[in-house]
């Protein structure tokens, strides 16, 4: 074949794959919703795992006893409404009548009452961690009402019943099995707004509207496709190009990039299927030199400028964080707090006062910063910024988990970081960083090993009473004596951004089930 | 030797290399800290119910009888469940290899293609400034790390130009079946192919490049050329069987890799092969996945070598089985 002859074929080839690409690409007609996630679902059973592959498919399929509204509050969900009696201690839901399982079977109390006892109280890690040891028994008077007796009352329940936290799936498909290792049924079936329709493993996950759901008019579009891009580059790629529809998350460098895009939209969220309010903290070991002093602890908090990091590392998602509760739960929230504004000098003159003087070369003290490789930006950043302050931040850099093994398991790390999740309650995602009780070899407990009698006695408190305005209090206390303290130091007030083609409107950005209220723009 | 007496003798030596591999990768991805618990078992829970986890799923045995115990089962085709998956190892690597193998394939393919073609352009049509040209693009394909190729690849071809999907292995958007299905699949494939097949291509068109130019020296094709043939029909007739025996031991050293070692181009083109399952599974610690899927590739490569070493001595009559 002469060259010209192999040109045209090439050039014919490259014209017919432009045109079949282009028309696949943009013909969203159908209302259908194209959503991005990075890995696989695996078993697609909510109520054993809290894995970050599984909820966000799994969220749109099943449902809670209650849902949450933006602003984390108990709406109903399967749950019609509740009573509590017994100061507290007992909680009575009524459930909603004529909800069906997506094979037709009617959703009962006993529903319920398997779910939690075989499942969510024995391996749903977190579920299992506050609920268990709280719950005196289950009890199902009839079909459509759950009683949970507690030992003592407890603020947080409801905020625990959600679908993230506590999706309930159907006994008739269930009993009987060994759930962690069985892989499910092929088909799994929920009561949520989604029906599982097929799953080409490490390609896609499709699910369809449910007809009968009990809410009316809802979901707003025909069907619900996971695409599997475990490369977050690629997932935007496959946004711009209209491949997908919706990125859970969009990396720094492609913000401006996708804002400029017509038919983009770029939008801050606060929650999801991995957890909500989110704060990425640095751990430092105050167990022992140079953390276990105050002054070195707080000579840190001045040299950190946390309005840099949040601008240039995080890309400006989220704010400067003040303390241990995120201002995104603005009714525990405060600012009054000690506050620690960026100031090499008074940085200085607090390790001075605590004998780390400037040597020759102006160094002061060397710390080890043990981190994952994905937050090398922010690696380089604080060595920077230490570095003016005479402090030395030796970098090591691992993959994530070994990074989590060496500062919350082995504990062998002066300087560590974890992205800590507040949760839609206090009680939920904050205390566990902070009580002496929580201090232990494991993942995202209290890794700083800190400990105060007064912030145990004050986190009591606060789960104890019902009144918000009451556990405010100890809420605000709590915030002031850690600021005061700094055991951690606290960076960011994480608002990750979110992209969605603005073909779709109706996202539910601050909760797992985020489809359910999507629909197409006319 | 008889090739029935060969090939059991081959499978006899490759018992213990497979051995071997499958011990050292239990080893190391036991070594590597981080404990599967944590991820087999979600964040925030109790310490009881973590040594539950241990005990549901043998992490709580010494490390000597969880090897044992995985070496007994998996010698009865019992290859262990996998945490992340959560599902039996041997139905997860049943569901991706297809696609690596397809992809791997595609790349082989296409690689040796490209290869073959630039040196025979090269040997046929000799010039220094072609020469130098192909010498350059080769260095330019091998050197390039697949990830930064692929990312080029899908600025340009798919996002700028909209020529080709940017990932996955079909439309997400569509159902698709039958001979749609197909041409779905072949635009996906291309893009990964692609970036596969550049660094090989390159080595298949060096060393298929050397073998044809040590093929024209040698006294039988000089000889042939005294006789009258011209310059191609040298090249084609006389060094091209030549070259093919390097090419096929060559192919056979690396197939297995390309099929095997995708897992870069497969996580960035999100495709679903089992070098990306493979990748997830390491960073995961899923013991049961990544010991299982060594095993299963280390045989392949075993397989492979042994094929080609066959497939050479039916090409060249001086190699012996033995």
């Amino acid at each position: 074949m002469r060259p010209p002859a192999v040109l045209i074929v090439c050039l014919l080839a490259a014209s017919s794959l432009q045109a079949c690409g282009r028309e696949n690409a943009y013909s969203t007609s159908s209302s259908t919703l194209v959503v991005a996630i990075n890995s696989d679902p695996g078993a697609l059973n909510p109520a054993v795992t809290t894995s970050g592959g599984t909820h966000p498919v799994t969220d749109q399929m099943f449902n809670g006893l209650v849902g949450l509204d933006e602003n984390l509050n108990p709406v109903p969900e399967l749950a019609e409404s509740w009573t509590t009696e017994d100061e507290g201690r007992t909680y009575r839901f009524v459930l909603r009548r004529g909800v069906t399982w997506h094979d037709g079977t009617p959703f009962t109390s006993a529903d319920v009452k398997f779910t939690f006892e075989q499942a969510l109280l024995k391996y749903h890690s977190r579920t299992r961690a506050a609920l268990e040891p709280l719950v005196l028994g289950i009890d199902t008077p009839d079909d459509h009402t759950v009683v949970f007796r507690l030992k003592h009352q407890y603020s947080a329940l409801l905020q625990r019943l959600d679908v993230v936290e506590a999706s309930i799936i159907p006994e008739h498909r269930f009993a009987g099995q060994d759930l962690m290792k069985t892989p499910g049924p092929p088909q799994p079936i929920g009561t949520g707004p989604f029906r599982f329709v097929s799953y080409a493993p490490g390609d896609k996950v499709v699910l369809e509207r449910n007809r009968e759901y009990f809410r009316p008019g809802l979901p707003g579009v025909d069907r619900l496709i996971f695409r599997i891009l475990p490369e977050p580059g690629t997932a935007i790629a496959a946004l711009e190009r209209g491949e997908i529809d919706y990125a859970g998350s969009v990396a720094g460098p492609d913000i401006g990039r996708l804002r400029a895009t017509a038919g983009i939209a770029v939008v801050p969220g606060t929650g999801g299927s991995g957890g909500s309010v989110c704060q990425d903290v640095l751990i430092p070991n105050t167990t022992k030199a140079p953390f276990n002093d105050i002054r070195v602890r707080r000579a840190f908090a001045h040299a950190i400028d946390r309005q840099v990091i949040v601008d240039r590392v995080y890309f400006g998602q989220g704010r400067p964080a003040t303390g241990p509760i995120s201002h995104l739960l603005a009714w525990a929230y405060t600012s009054d707090v000690r506050q620690y504004p960026h100031d090499t000098a008074v940085a200085g003159r607090l390790l001075d006062e605590a004998g780390l003087r400037a040597g020759a070369s102006g160094e002061r003290l060397a710390v080890t910063f043990t981190h994952a490789q994905t937050q090398q930006r922010l690696a380089m950043a604080l060595r920077d910024q230490l570095k003016a302050a005479g402090i030395t931040l030796n970098l090591r850099t691992m993959d994530f988990n070994s990074q989590v093994d060496q500062v919350f398991v082995k504990k062998t790390f002066d300087l560590g970081m974890a992205s800590f999740c507040n949760g839609a309650d206090p009680e939920i995602g904050v205390r566990r960083v902070y009580v002496s009780s929580n201090i232990g070899p494991f993942p995202f407990s209290n890794g700083a090993g800190y400990r105060n009698p007064r912030i145990d006695a004050l986190f009591d408190q606060g789960a104890a009473s019902a009144d918000r305005a009451q556990r405010r209090l100890a809420y605000v206390e709590i915030q002031q004596i850690l600021a005061e303290e700094v055991p951690y130091f606290w960076l960011i007030d994480s608002e990750g951004l979110r992209a969605y083609r603005t073909a779709f409107t109706g996202f539910r950005l601050w909760t797992g089930a985020f489809a359910e209220t999507v629909r197409k723009v006319q | 030797m008889t090739l029935a007496g060969w090939a059991v003798r081959r499978l006899l030596l490759a018992l213990p290399v497979v051995l071997a591999i499958t011990t050292l990768t239990f080893a190391l991805i036991h070594l590597a800290p981080g404990d599967p618990v944590y991820l087999l078992a979600g964040d925030g829970g109790s310490p009881a119910y973590y040594a539950d986890m241990r005990v549901k799923f043998g992490l709580d045995r010494p490390i000597g009888e969880q090897f044992l115990r995985y070496a007994a089962a998996a010698a009865t085709g019992d290859f262990g469940y996998s945490f992340t998956y959560q599902s039996p190892v041997t139905r997860v690597i049943a569901q991706h290899a297809p696609a690596s193998i397809l992809l791997g394939f595609a790349a082989l393919i296409l690689s040796i293609a490209g290869g073959v073609a630039l040196a025979f352009v090269v040997t046929l049509w000799p010039s220094r400034v072609l020469e130098t040209s192909i010498r350059v693009v080769s260095a330019a394909m091998y050197s390039a790390p697949v990830f930064w190729t692929g990312q080029i690849l899908i600025i340009v071809v798919a996002v700028k130009l909209g020529f080709l999907p940017v990932g996955g292995m079909t439309t997400a958007r569509e159902t698709l079946a039958g001979a749609g299905l197909g041409l779905d699949v072949l635009k996906h494939l291309i893009l990964p192919a692609v970036t596969l097949a550049l660094p090989f291509m390159a080595v298949v068109a060096r060393v298929t490049r050397a073998s044809l130019r040590d093929a024209v020296r040698e006294p039988f094709v000089q000889a042939a050329k005294a006789r009258g043939l011209s310059h191609r029909q040298v090249v084609i007739r006389q060094a091209a069987p030549h070259a093919a025996v390097a090419l096929t031991t060559l192919v056979g050293q690396h197939a297995p890799q390309i099929v095997a070692g995708a897992a870069i181009t497969e996580y960035l083109f999100a495709w679903p092969g089992i070098g990306a399952v493979i990748l997830h599974a390491s960073l995961h610690r899923d013991y049961p996945l990544v010991t299982s899927s060594f095993l299963i590739i280390s045989t392949a490569v075993v397989c492979s070598n042994a094929l080609s070493d066959a497939v050479c001595a039916w090409l060249d009559p001086r190699i012996r089985l033995s």
